[in-house]
């Protein structure tokens, strides 16, 4: 098939090894994490820097045609399909680390750069980058900028805005701009706007992130509870009584008794709930905390609670959390995670809600949750070849988050809008608010040509 | 103790700043939005007043339009405390916030000065931080929810109630710092956090300021977590009323502060004081926390001319030109991230334009550093690039978010880093 003019300026501007436009290698980018829906690039681009990304926008102008920014395709929302076709930018070859300034505590790395991988660079500086996605294995930086990346750490150490200085981007116009990581109060916090902003105002070439001395010690434990309500209000009690863990990690009978069957753990199969708490800081204060966090878990109806008694011991507690995405292959074929978010005194609520929504839509779902931060994952279980399953978990998944909006929280805490929750937006969001969004996109993208049909749903203007 | 500290920071009358031709107080959003809609159907700009506080800052606008005081928007909207957040009117003042809040245990853990004025959205508007950022970062860390009213009358939000949320674009940030160019805000949503049990100060006094940059160099490998670190020079170090006078060898003062349980914060004065003695840095100075309040108050409350954001490794060197330029200066610096405040001495202030253009930002450009005029007094005749710097990358940007935002330039004009 002779290549199209685009596809012909491309390899030339790119290098023919940079450029895939043959059918075969482009179905990897039909879709990220969320693979209900599928739209093929016409083409998918690596380029090695930001003047090259600059290019491709340019070409991309003259050629008419849409941009899809993309890391590792992690994204569980469809934030990278490819909507309407066009032109998928891989980051994931810019890949250097760029810096480890320890005297100024930042790191300065390409968008392309695995979190992982920078975890691994800063190995015994004594220094983390704090937000740590379940995908970090994979996911990149830039990836984690676009949907504003939380995980497990983020209830005391914030999410991924409160942890980036600054950014080069080159924006739709295919200008190359940098701001930060100096902060300057005479401009606009368009580095807090483009966080989280999914790739539809700009592409993130390089990014100056804030490292996190690591903390002295850490008192890891696993509360065992009769039910999740029961759990719950261990969590409400300790963040009432002030004390801020690291981390709070709620898994529900279901997912214990997937853990189990994959990898024996020994967790009780009976019992209801599990909470993985995770206290971190100084010495000094942490054997205290944790005895109060015990009581907490005792008087909420916990029936036991094991410590870490080593670093292995906490690895092995951590182990449990961090498989169960994997352990989910064991109950069914396919499955869809979502992310609600309510204020975190409704968690038991909303857990309850699910557990309706799940029987009334015969489906089942299975929950793990950030129950200090009150974000819940549901995993909506089901077998993707039957569609009758599939409509009946994107009906059940869809009426989770209309609970959330209903108990005063959010369709999406940290996996983004992208395609999957786009019909949520005017629920969660007055017709002015969009509209503000809308003005907010216009100013960065006024041609629209940043990943169309994401975040924003159709027929929204400015005003 | 001097008091020209205090002298230098006035509480201004609005009517000395804004050219108001009348101030009008409405009693809820839906009064904003009409106030701003009668005001932009008829082209007549808009101020925004919170607490009056931070009137002089940012350029002196000069077209005459109506004070839109928020003074009547003061309730506590929620206060859920067990999910640690707090929605309020914009209005509150920043002391009332933290009275609601220390009743249930908890703070908003940032400095503003005049907290008895000062508004909560005010200083949402402003964006500006103190020591306690080093720790726990300004408020746009902090604000999880806004409402506003734009140039064209209408109210918006964006946010919600909930400390994590990737809905939508984040316009908690966009307002943030915005000077109340972008909309009137009359809502918040904040994220809190635990008061500390207790605190307390570690001050040291350096005979050079190349000991200063040692010692924070050395903070990249302490053991400990400082909650604050406050660098003072110039008269800043000496007329501090917490402090008793320096010796005459001492050029600077190092303030490290520290918050948490009590065994914790016992163990971090014990431990950097170590450190410290290991490097030859005496005397040491300790602050306990039933002392600690003065300094706080001292350090919150500092007036300075002009902030300087430099590199947090360029601080010290920045500080010491700042100093070759302006001897009689007073410094305070938010070192461990780079944040300079400088008080000018009165003969350099009288030429303050001048003094701006031809000294100040040549150096804070080798520095690449960034710079803002803290307030324009009276008679000084700065320009934009005076006041704000040279446009950043982001400024087309910025002004394409204006445009859409207030397309008549009518949210207090004149005043912020646009082109306008």
């Amino acid at each position: 098939m002779p290549y199209s003019p685009l596809v012909k300026e491309l390899r030339k501007c790119l290098g023919a090894e940079n450029v895939l436009s043959a059918p075969s290698e482009l179905a990897v980018y039909d879709c990220d994490g969320y693979t209900i829906e599928k739209h093929r690039p016409d083409v998918v681009v690596f380029p090695r820097s930001a003047r090259q990304v600059a290019d491709v926008v340019k070409l991309a102008h003259r050629h008419d045609t849409r941009l899809i920014p993309r890391g590792a395709g992690t994204s569980l929302a469809g934030g990278c399909v490819p909507v309407g076709g066009g032109v998928v930018l891989m980051l994931t070859r810019m890949n250097r680390i760029v810096e480890v300034n320890l005297r100024d505590r930042l790191a300065v790395v390409e968008a392309g750069v695995r979190n992982l991988q920078l975890a691994r660079a800063l190995t015994g500086t004594g220094y983390h980058f704090a937000p740590d996605p379940s995908s970090q294995t994979a996911s990149t930086i830039g990836g984690n900028v676009a949907t504003n990346a939380g995980g497990p750490h983020t209830l005391k150490y914030g999410v991924t805005v409160n942890h980036v200085l600054g950014v080069e981007a080159v924006l739709g116009d295919g200008s190359i701009v940098q701001l930060g990581p100096v902060d300057d109060p005479g401009c606009l916090d368009l580095i807090g706007v483009l966080v989280g902003s999914e790739g539809t105002l700009a592409v993130v070439t390089k990014v100056w992130v804030r490292l996190t001395p690591n903390p002295q010690d850490y008192r890891t434990m696993r509360a065992v509870f009769g039910t999740v309500e029961d759990a719950t209000r261990a969590v409400s009690r300790i963040v009432a009584a002030g004390i801020i863990p690291a981390a709070m990690e709620l898994m529900d009978q279901a997912i214990m008794t997937a853990l189990e069957d994959a990898f024996h753990f020994g967790f009780p199969l009976d019992a209801g709930a599990v909470l993985v708490i995770e206290l971190d800081g100084l010495s000094a204060g942490l054997d205290a905390q944790r005895d109060r966090i015990v009581e907490f878990c005792r008087n909420s109806g916990a029936r036991e609670v094991l410590h870490a008694a080593s670093p292995q011991e906490r690895e092995l507690l951590w182990k449990c959390r961090k498989s169960a995405a994997g352990a989910l292959g064991r109950l069914s074929p396919t499955y869809i995670t979502q992310d609600g978010v309510v204020p975190r005194t409704r968690l038991p609520q909303l857990i309850r809600r699910i557990a309706e929504i799940g029987k009334r839509h015969q489906v089942r779902i299975v929950n793990v949750a950030h129950a200090g931060d009150g974000n819940v994952h549901p995993v909506l279980l089901m077998d993707d070849r039957d569609p009758q399953q599939v409509q009946r978990a994107m009906a059940a998944g869809r009426e989770v988050l209309e609970e959330c909006i209903r108990l005063g929280g959010s369709i999406t805490a940290e996996h983004g809008i992208g395609v999957e929750k786009i019909a949520l937006m005017d629920r969660l969001f007055a017709r002015e608010d969009l509209q503000a969004m809308a003005r907010v996109r216009r100013a960065f993208d006024p041609t629209g040509r940043l990943n169309p049909g994401k975040v924003l749903p159709e027929g929204i203007e400015e005003c | 103790m001097p008091e020209g500290w205090r002298l230098q920071s006035p509480l201004i009358a609005v009517t000395e700043t804004l050219p108001l031709t009348e101030t009008i107080a409405p009693a809820d959003e839906a009064a904003v939005a009409a106030a701003v809609r009668e005001a932009s159907e008829a082209g007549t700009p808009v101020y925004p007043i919170g607490g009056g506080t931070r009137q002089d800052y940012g350029l002196r606008p000069t077209r005459p339009g109506i004070g839109l005081s928020l003074a009547k928007l003061n309730q506590v909207v929620d206060y859920p405390a067990d999910d640690m957040t707090i929605t309020v009117q914009a209005g509150l003042t920043m002391a009332e916030l933290a009275d609601c809040l220390s009743v249930q245990g908890q703070r908003l853990p940032l400095d503003v000065p005049q907290p008895h004025r000062a508004t909560v959205g005010g200083v949402v508007a402003t964006g500006l931080g103190g020591p306690r950022r080093y720790a726990h970062g300004t408020i746009r860390d902090y604000v999880i929810g806004i409402r506003a009213v734009d140039g064209l009358g209408t109210a918006f939000s964006g946010g919600g109630r909930v400390v994590k949320n990737a809905a939508g674009y984040n316009l908690c940030r966009l307002m943030a710092g915005s000077l109340g160019t972008l909309g009137v805000i009359t809502q918040v949503t904040l994220m809190v956090r635990p008061l500390p049990e207790t605190s307390a100060l570690l001050v040291c006094e350096l005979p050079k300021l190349d000991a200063a940059e040692r010692l924070l160099a050395g903070l990249v490998h302490t053991k400990t977590l400082p909650a604050a670190v406050e660098l003072l020079a110039g008269s800043a170090a000496q007329e501090n009323p917490a402090m008793g006078p320096m010796l005459s060898s001492s050029v600077a003062r190092l303030i490290v502060a520290f918050e948490g349980s009590r065994p914790e914060v016992d163990w971090l004065v014990r431990r950097l004081a170590d450190e410290w003695r290991q490097e030859g840095v005496s005397p040491l100075t300790t602050i306990g926390h039933s002392e600690a309040g003065p300094m706080w108050d001292w350090l919150s409350e500092f007036p300075a001319h002009v902030q300087i954001n430099v590199s947090p490794g360029a601080t010290t060197d920045m500080v010491a030109r700042l100093l070759r330029l302006d001897p009689g200066a007073a410094i305070q610096a938010h070192a461990g991230n780079g944040v300079i405040r400088l008080r000018l001495s009165p003969p350099m202030l009288a030429e303050l334009g001048e003094v701006i253009r031809s000294r100040l930002r040549p150096a804070v450009a080798v520095a690449e550093g960034r710079m803002v005029a803290l307030r324009c007094p009276n008679g000084a005749q700065l320009t934009r690039q005076d006041v704000w710097g040279p446009p950043g990358d982001g400024a087309t940007v910025m002004q394409a978010i204006k445009d859409r935002f207030d397309p008549k330039g009518l949210l207090n004009p004149g005043r912020f880093a646009y082109a306008d």
